[in-house]
């Protein structure tokens, strides 16, 4: 199981980069905004020029380089079929625990490899009392210090495919799965390509069941028509339709013009600070974000390897340039899955509805977290994690070999 | 040019020279994206073609002479004038205002939309002003849009349909223009129903637009029951079919910059305002797509977006009206309007973007004139002038069904040539 061929990887940003920022956003010009827009109107201005104050004069990318480089980084090429090769950019926490189970994360958008972060401690621990894992969390083609693919078509299949050749490229044989966001969408394809044979199982934060068909899921069909939904699941419709309603412009342009707000995201420091912060507020819950965490969030998107324009080509491939839904193609199956419900998640269907999801062995809910629940609520994740991976969970044991104690 | 009674006061645009400066250190500095490999007919699959934009940002940087535009659209007419409008304080509006040397021409307001502006006229001003015994002329007020180009933008929320109807109504009463006609598309069509409703019969006698779209009311079509047989026949209807073709198509892809600027508009607003490959990328996808065919000069596209770079208000103000209109993105532009029953015009351009079947046209209001082009897109005025110019003479002129629609402006000399 030793990678002994893993080409460690540190981020060095040339300081020409630096000083073309610096002259980037000395040159920032802000529109004016509404009296009392407060986040009618989207981000609000007063907050977005003291990030950019802070970016110029406060903010220290060569401090967040030097503690990001003390992650376990390193790159692989991958061939993805149709392709060619693409260079990987990934996390590798081993655990010490000889048995831990290998657990794959994947993020989403606008998300990173960051939001590993504080997770990798939990996770890694050994101990008599939960399960331990070797985390592997990649960056997705496109984001991060990850290669973009060139050509168009490059689709669920082709991301599930890097994600699982990087497993198995670790001696990773058999693992199990972790995402929201587009975290979760990839896991279906995941599972649909690789399920049982090398994904054991899988959990995720954002399930996005859809509502439940006749023939697939005749019970819970007839459930929609003769019980009634509760209180709770009234509510998650309503935050769903409020979501759909106001949220997802975003969405809609990366879907089917990726290319045009590309344009604005790879030249205009603030205009890709707007448009990442406002998710980070609006999609979190109460999350005491720091001006350095914004900032550092964002910078790995302006300093990526290949642009914030290639970050947003996801949607269009994945949603057919929105003709279809995100995981068109990909089927129920029997791999167990896990679930935890976030009360800020921005997608927030009935639970029973996870069942359509795939085979449900655990749920777990939380009164406190949202979208990036990795990095609001890391102990949340661990824990339920560990409670479905250890001893007496109900997915324990499902790597052989591989208990994690 | 005839002795005007009201007082006016004249608008050059000037640029400061520390704006040009901004704008070209920030040209020097763009920084562009990569692009996916792309056959020929895919070049617009993902959005604006990499290669059109570099070579537009090439041209803008160093090619395109702003102080050269300048000058040739100062040679206009304009004007600013403040008009007050009730909870919001005082507006002040830049227009175009030109005279036909025809004493009794008939006033008309001309209204632009997004992504366009006042610049939309330049090509009908002649037309629209030339003195003949063979067609009418027309006074032709053509304004800025509170929040586009030199007119100041509103800075509460809240300024909607209502009150862009009455900085309309405002300015052609302020001008001596009591009763008066209306031209519009795009967002000049929507709030050209506001305003028709508000104002008309009393002060706009009759309206016409390019672009004829309406959310049918139930009660509209119960109250116009002769309309029903050919509402219900549309599906058989070839017209209609290709009609719903063309909306669906643009409803369900390109219509995302709508979904952003009706919810987000702030946030989209930073974007547009500091960088101008992304306003030009941004602004430059629709004047191909919602055109028919139209041969875009560089230059002129360059001058197009530069309106919206330098507009006093900033790119951002501009968006604003998608999200006061459909309050956040909750709610349909058409709320609270009702069938228009002063003489309505319609123009049908093949290139238009969204577009109802014919047979419900008459949803919108009192037509009594109806035309169908077989060339030009949304940006008619801009596109094929003449043939709009030709529409507007034909539904004002004698033997027209709106001709002496506004009383003692026929539209023609009183002297005989």
């Amino acid at each position: 199981m030793a990678s002994s061929d893993e080409r460690p990887y540190s981020i060095s940003i040339p300081d020409s980069e630096l000083d073309f920022l610096k002259k980037k956003l000395e040159l920032t010009r802000f529109p004016d905004e509404l009296e009392g827009a407060a986040w009618n109107y989207g981000a609000p201005l007063s907050d977005i020029k003291r990030l950019v104050g802070h970016w110029q004069d406060g903010y220290d990318w060569r401090k967040s380089e030097a503690a990001l480089n003390t992650l376990p980084m390193f790159t692989r090429d991958i061939e993805v079929e149709g392709f060619g090769t693409l260079n990987i950019h990934y996390v590798h926490q081993k655990s010490d625990v000889a048995g831990a189970i290998p657990l794959l994360f994947a993020h989403g958008w606008p998300g990173s490899f960051l939001e590993v972060r504080k997770l990798l401690p939990l996770l890694s621990a050994g101990g008599p009392d939960h399960p331990s894992f070797h985390v592997v969390a990649p960056s997705l083609p496109g984001f991060g210090f990850s290669e973009a693919p060139s050509k168009p078509g490059f689709k669920g299949p082709q991301y599930a495919e890097v994600l699982n050749k990087l497993m198995l490229a670790l001696g990773y044989e058999e693992y199990v799965y972790q995402g929201g966001d587009w975290g979760y969408a990839l896991g279906k394809y995941v599972v649909t390509n690789y399920g049982h044979r090398h994904v054991k199982a899988w959990h995720t934060n954002m399930p996005l069941p859809g509502a439940p068909s006749l023939f697939k899921n005749p019970l819970l069909y007839l459930g929609m028509f003769f019980l009634s939904y509760d209180e709770t699941s009234m509510k998650r419709l309503a935050n769903m339709k409020r979501h759909r309603t106001k949220g997802t412009g975003y969405f809609n342009e990366q879907a089917t013009k990726p290319q045009t707000i590309g344009y604005s995201l790879a030249d205009s420091p603030v205009g890709l600070l707007s448009w990442i912060y406002e998710k980070l507020v609006s999609w979190t819950d109460e999350y005491p974000w720091t001006d350095d965490e914004v900032i550092e969030w964002i910078s790995v998107y302006w300093l990526s390897r290949a642009g914030p324009a290639a970050s947003t080509r996801i949607y269009h491939e994945l949603t057919g340039g929105m003709t279809h839904d995100t995981d068109q193609g990909t089927v129920w199956t029997s791999v167990p899955l896990g679930v935890s419900y976030f009360p800020k998640e921005i997608f927030q269907l009935p639970k029973s509805w996870s069942h359509t999801l795939g085979n449900l062995v655990f749920e777990s809910d939380h009164d406190k977290g949202g979208h990036f629940a990795a990095f609001e609520q890391p102990e949340a994740i661990a824990g339920d994690l560990r409670k479905m991976f250890g001893k007496g969970g109900p997915a324990h044991g499902v790597v052989p070999g591989k208990g994690g104690y | 040019m005839s002795d005007f009674p009201v007082k006016e006061y004249p608008f050059t645009i000037h640029v400061p020279d520390a704006d040009l400066d901004l704008l070209q250190r920030k040209l020097d500095s763009t920084r562009l994206p990569d692009e996916l490999e792309l056959d020929g007919s895919q070049q617009w699959t993902y959005g604006t073609p990499l290669s059109s934009i570099k070579r537009l940002v090439a041209r803008w940087r160093e090619g395109y002479d702003w102080r050269k535009s300048e000058a040739e659209i100062n040679k206009l007419p304009m004007y600013t004038r403040d008009i007050s409008v009730d909870n919001f304080g005082t507006l002040n509006i830049h227009y175009v205002h030109q005279r036909s040397n025809v004493l009794d021409a008939i006033p008309l307001l001309f209204v632009h939309g997004w992504p366009g502006h006042f610049l939309e006229v330049r090509k009908l001003l002649p037309l629209l002003t030339e003195e003949s015994a063979d067609h009418p002329s027309f006074h032709v007020v053509a304004v800025s849009l509170p929040g586009y180009a030199f007119s100041e933008a509103p800075t509460k929320p809240g300024f909607g349909a209502p009150q862009f109807a009455e900085v309309f109504n405002k300015l052609m009463i302020s001008l001596g223009y009591e009763e008066y006609v209306y031209q519009g598309g795009d967002w000049a069509h929507v709030l050209g129903i506001r305003a028709a409703n508000m104002y008309g019969g009393r002060h706009i006698k009759a309206w016409h637009t390019n672009c004829p779209i309406t959310k049918p009311k139930l009660s509209t079509i119960l109250a116009h029951p002769s309309l029903i047989p050919r509402i219900l026949a549309s599906p058989f209807v070839k017209d209609a079919r290709e009609a719903y073709a063309t909306s669906k198509r643009y409803l369900s892809l390109e219509c995302a910059y709508m979904k952003e600027q009706e919810t987000r508009p702030q946030t989209l607003g930073y974007s547009l305002a500091d960088s101008p490959v992304g306003l030009l990328a941004w602004i430059y996808e629709k004047l191909v797509a919602w055109s028919d065919d139209y041969p875009w000069t560089d230059d002129e596209v360059l001058e197009w977006v530069s309106i919206y770079w330098f507009s006093r208000a900033g790119p951002a103000a501009s968006l604003r009206i998608y999200y006061e209109m459909s309050h956040g993105g909750t709610g349909d532009f058409f709320h609270g309007t009702q069938w228009i029953p002063i003489p309505t015009g319609v123009s049908y351009f093949p290139g238009e973007i969204v577009r109802l079947p014919k047979s419900w046209t008459r949803l919108l209001g009192n037509v009594v004139y109806q035309v169908e082009h077989d060339q030009g897109g949304h940006f008619a005025a801009h596109e094929v002038p003449e043939r709009l110019a030709c529409d507007l003479r034909k539904m004002f002129g004698r033997g027209g069904p709106a001709f002496g629609v506004v009383p003692g402006r026929s539209g023609y000399s009183l002297k005989k040539n």
